[in-house]
């Protein structure tokens, strides 16, 4: 059966294509989002700021499933979002994996902005900066835990299951190309189907790109 | 650049850490401010360098007070000074990048982004040296011409810290602020810092200098000023005030004859 799955590359490429379009674009809309709330929060005092933390540090935690069943709440028909028509499409499955990244990147970059030694804001500071070139010295010396911060947001939405289950539907079209369809789901539809050997090929496949994706970021980053 | 405090106060909630601090400073002068650990050393400075705004009072730079002026101007003003601290607080970043740092942040954002951009590239697009002639002159004030190519993690503390002096010099100020900046320092590093700053001095540079070291305020200050307890004891001429010191409090500091009765300082 493994044999036959990888003599279909087109069924394994739109599989791919789908999850890597729909976990890259979650990723730089989180990360978007993500890095300036960690860098406010980071860097302005302010009344309610433990509690905004703790409220980033338990979004680390998401039930994965509860996020798909709020996000289906909010786009199915009768939902505030109803009338997009996101239901079963691979925008919905990008806002929930944009919803369970993001805490995990916020979360991840804040602790590393916070870790950047206030000696060295003020050597910053001290040197002439502004305020933006003091926000970018520490985004710098932050890099490192920023970027694991993303990765680390990005493998928690290209190993999403339960959510993109819900909100996507796991579907492919009747050639068997996906429209929804991403390698985590597919893997749970082989092995429902008892083709455990498909599984684990699509497993395998799943790593092999989580581990370049680890490069190719790691690498840019100057690590 | 001539730097006056005119009865500065500063504080922070309810604690009040300066009270009503006169003094001036005028270019090519050293003033080192002397005065037992939280005495509001590095609070004056950190006035000086305007990290701090006063609470009470007036700071003026060559006659202007610069919290008086829109944030353009007043960064205008605080790029006239430099500040070192008492720990180095190098960037990830080799030595050049470290010392040219305040350059690049008054370089224009056009020029600033297409330098970001190729850094990203694996060669440069021009032919422009790694490090420009003025990097490598203060770094070698702090005799480490050599070493700009270095990781700071490579560097010994007292390397580090003549680095951070250098990065403070490279943006020729015309006000250096030091906060203690030999503390941690052997004598030989001490001495190669010193005479940097002696030699900042002999360019026309105020040197506004914190520091433990009663040798060392004694040898390269023009002026001295006694702190204690958020307040200027006594400010004068270094070989007066180490030699003839007005204040009992003042002289009793200079000997090392610190003396505590019921927990009152000098009582």
């Amino acid at each position: 059966m493994a044999l036959e799955f990888i003599a279909e590359p087109t069924y394994l490429r739109s599989i791919i294509r789908v999850s890597l379009t729909v976990s890259l674009t979650a990723i730089v809309l989180s990360t978007l989002v993500s890095l300036p709330i960690a860098f406010v929060v980071g860097f302005a005092e302010f009344p309610g700021k433990r509690l905004l933390t703790a409220i980033i540090n338990t979004g680390m935690g998401f039930p994965s499933v509860a996020v798909g069943l709020l996000v289906l709440l909010f786009i199915s028909n009768d939902g505030p979002l109803g009338t997009l028509e996101l239901v079963y499409t691979p925008e919905a499955m990008i806002i929930s994996q944009c919803i369970l990244a993001a805490p995990v990147i916020t979360g991840v970059a804040l602790s590393a902005v916070e870790s950047v030694d206030d000696a060295v804001r003020d050597a910053a500071y001290g040197v002439g900066g502004t305020r933006t070139d003091v926000a970018l010295i520490t985004l710098k010396e932050a890099r490192y835990g920023v970027i694991t911060g993303i990765l680390a947001g990005f493998g928690r939405a290209i190993s999403e299951v339960g959510s993109v289950l819900i909100v996507g539907g796991n579907i492919a079209y009747a050639d068997g190309t996906s429209k929804t369809r991403t390698i985590t789901t597919a893997i749970t539809f082989e092995t429902r189907r008892g083709e455990f050997e498909t599984a684990l090929a699509l497993g395998a496949v799943l790593i092999v790109l989580v581990l370049l994706v680890n490069g190719i970021v790691l690498r840019l980053g100057g690590r | 650049m001539n730097l006056e405090f005119t009865d500065v106060s500063y504080g922070v909630d309810d604690t009040e850490i300066l009270t009503d601090i006169s003094l001036a400073l005028e270019s090519g002068e050293i003033v080192t401010i002397i005065g037992p650990s939280g005495a509001g050393k590095t609070t004056l400075l950190r006035l000086a360098a305007l990290f701090e705004q006063p609470t009470d009072g007036t700071i003026r730079c060559d006659g202007t007070d610069p919290w008086g002026l829109s944030r353009d101007d007043r960064l205008a003003i605080r790029r006239r000074i430099g500040m070192v601290f008492q720990q180095a607080s190098l960037f990830d970043a080799p030595v050049a990048r470290n010392v040219d740092i305040g350059r690049r942040v008054r370089r224009p954002w056009p020029q600033r982004i297409r330098g970001f951009l190729e850094r990203l590239l694996p060669r440069r697009l021009d032919d422009s040296p790694a490090v420009d002639e003025r990097t490598l002159e203060a770094l070698e004030l702090v005799g480490l011409r050599d070493a700009w190519d270095r990781d700071p993690a490579s560097l010994s503390g007292g390397e580090a810290q003549r680095v951070s002096f250098a990065r403070a010099l490279a943006a020729d100020p015309d006000l250096l602020v030091l906060d203690e900046p030999t503390s941690d320092l052997d004598p030989r590093n001490t001495a190669i810092l010193e005479r940097a700053i002696e030699r900042a001095r002999e360019h026309d540079h105020g040197v506004l200098l914190a520091t433990h070291d009663m040798h060392q305020a004694e040898r390269i200050s023009d002026r001295v000023a006694f702190l204690l307890e958020g307040e200027l004891v006594e400010v004068g001429p270094s070989d007066r005030v180490f030699e003839n010191p007005r204040d009992e409090r003042t002289a009793r500091f200079v000997r090392g004859d610190l003396l505590y009765d019921d927990n009152e300082l000098f009582a």
